[in-house]
């Protein structure tokens, strides 16, 4: 597995010379590649340290594959959620694949919350997040397939302390074929492993999620089959909910009902309120709750 | 002198905690103001009784605000609404020591630079316009019709991003509404969620 990193500025006052070694540094990843040694090259971005990785150390025909951007930010500096709330830009990803190989979704992790005074709240991580996108085969790309498969990703981003920033780089990596059972790549796997245990999960079958649209806010109710004291609701699209109200909690023996302030901006109806619920433990959940207008 | 200018500074700030995020809901009443802009002259919500008003929410240092002067985009705007009788009023809720704080002078050599026309640049330092309509974002757009009645609230365009190639390829918010809305029809998108920076307010 390798990746490496080219960062804007290179491409703005060393256009020439970052092309060189730019092509020098293909060939050696591709040479690295075909010898399966795994490196990982990364370089600095603004205020972050921004790098593609792959969980498998090789891909095998017909099954799936994860990579993941990985950013570490330096303190104090964040990026943002998928609904990055009242200010803010979610990281967007724009990738060139081998035929064959189709990518899916990004795994958003759950979100924190960042409230910088009453006005104004976002969603969105601190210091470290792997944004896992899957990626999955063909058998069909079995005939043609060389000895490896090359992806690159165009990544733009924002980030943000008291000031935003706005950023983008092209990762690159080569990742051998093989017609064996693949392995995972020893210093990747854990990060992928860590960042799937903060990925949202369904609702338990037994949980009844339902919310009720009332003349200023929701209250939603969550039917979990016991007491849910404390809990935070990140709304997946901007917009439904007023980000920095206070979510009023009143919980019973059997769950919770929360009371979620209707955004300025809601002047539809919405029939389905989606978003993730985090409880205590970190545990989330993926949220859909059916909407009835309610006269009270 | 001094004093008293120390003193109503930390009355805007006091004004601007105590305020309750009041709102600005598309169809009701748009709160009325009274604010000093950068050539110390008064603006009052009600004097523009009769015309339309369009409030925007500036920072110069934010690239998301960046993108919509330094490609020439707000400047547009501006010229062709208040050639056709709009207020545009550009205000700035940037807290002193915060991005995009300015002086009067520096505001007024802005406007010189940039070519930008607003009808007037108000300074709003202790976030007491700002939180009266509960403005988020560097831009953030507000259309109050000539009854005084908000009748937009969000973003400039349907693009949220830094990058003024995208400007080509949006629709603009403001100008769409502006066109019904002078044209007597009903807004068709009245509230959108604006994009850009947080305003940075004194926390």
């Amino acid at each position: 597995m390798a990746a490496f990193f080219v960062p804007r500025r290179w491409c703005n006052n060393e256009q020439v010379a970052s092309k060189q070694l730019f092509r020098f540094l293909v060939f050696q990843l591709l040479t690295s590649a075909a010898a399966n040694l795994l490196i990982a090259e990364q370089a600095s971005a603004k205020h972050a340290r921004v790098e593609l990785l792959s969980r498998q150390d090789a891909i095998a025909i017909g099954s799936d594959l994860q990579l993941g951007i990985h950013f570490a930010l330096e303190p104090g500096w964040h990026i943002y959620w998928i609904n990055s709330g009242d200010s803010g830009q979610p990281p967007s990803f724009k990738w060139q694949l081998p035929p064959g190989f189709t990518s899916g979704e990004i795994q958003w992790p759950r979100p924190e919350r960042m409230q910088s005074n009453a006005l104004l709240a976002d969603y969105g991580y601190h210091d470290d997040v792997l944004l896992i996108v899957p990626v999955s085969t063909q058998q069909s790309i079995a005939p043609n397939a060389g000895p490896s498969a090359h992806f690159t990703v165009e990544a733009k981003w924002l980030i943000c302390r008291e000031v935003c920033l706005p950023d983008h780089a092209q990762l690159q990596m080569s990742l051998p074929i093989s017609g064996k059972a693949i392995g995972e790549n020893p210093s990747s796997a854990k990060l992928f492993a860590h960042t799937e245990a903060l990925l949202p999960k369904p609702v338990p079958r037994s949980w009844k999620v339902s919310a009720r649209s009332r003349k200023d806010d929701f209250a939603m109710t969550i039917t979990a089959g016991k007491r849910i004291a404390k809990a935070q609701f990140f709304p997946l699209y901007p917009g439904e909910i007023d980000n920095p109200a206070p979510q009023k909690l009143q919980a019973s023996a059997t769950g919770v009902t929360m009371v979620l302030k209707k955004s300025d901006l809601l002047v539809k109806p919405i029939t389905v309120l989606r978003g993730v619920l985090v409880l205590p433990g970190g545990e989330a959940y993926r949220i859909e709750a059916p909407v009835r207008q309610s006269l009270q | 002198m001094k004093k008293a200018r120390y003193f109503v500074l930390l009355l805007c700030a006091l004004l601007a905690l105590l305020a309750p995020a009041f709102a600005a809901k598309v169809g009701e009443p748009a709160p009325g103001f009274s604010a000093v802009d950068s050539n110390g002259k008064t603006q009052r919500l009600s004097d523009y009784k009769g015309k339309f008003v369009v409030l925007e929410w500036h920072n110069q240092g934010c690239p998301y605000t960046k993108k919509h002067y330094a490609s020439g985009n707000m400047q547009r705007l501006q010229k062709e609404w208040t050639a056709k009788g709009v207020v545009w009023l550009t205000v700035i809720s940037s807290a002193p020591g915060t991005q995009g704080f300015v002086t009067p002078t520096q505001e007024n050599e802005y406007i010189k630079t940039m070519n930008a026309v607003p009808t007037a640049a108000i300074l709003d330092p202790g976030g007491t316009l700002g939180h009266l309509y509960a403005a988020k974002t560097t831009p953030h757009m507000f259309i109050i019709d000539p009854n005084g009645t908000l009748i937009y609230n969000g973003a400039i365009d349907d693009h949220s991003s830094s990058d003024p190639g995208d400007i080509a390829g949006s629709r603009n918010y403001v100008s769409s509404a502006l066109q019904e809305a002078t044209s007597g029809k009903p807004i068709t998108e009245p509230a959108t969620r604006p994009y850009g920076c947080s305003v940075k307010y004194k926390n």
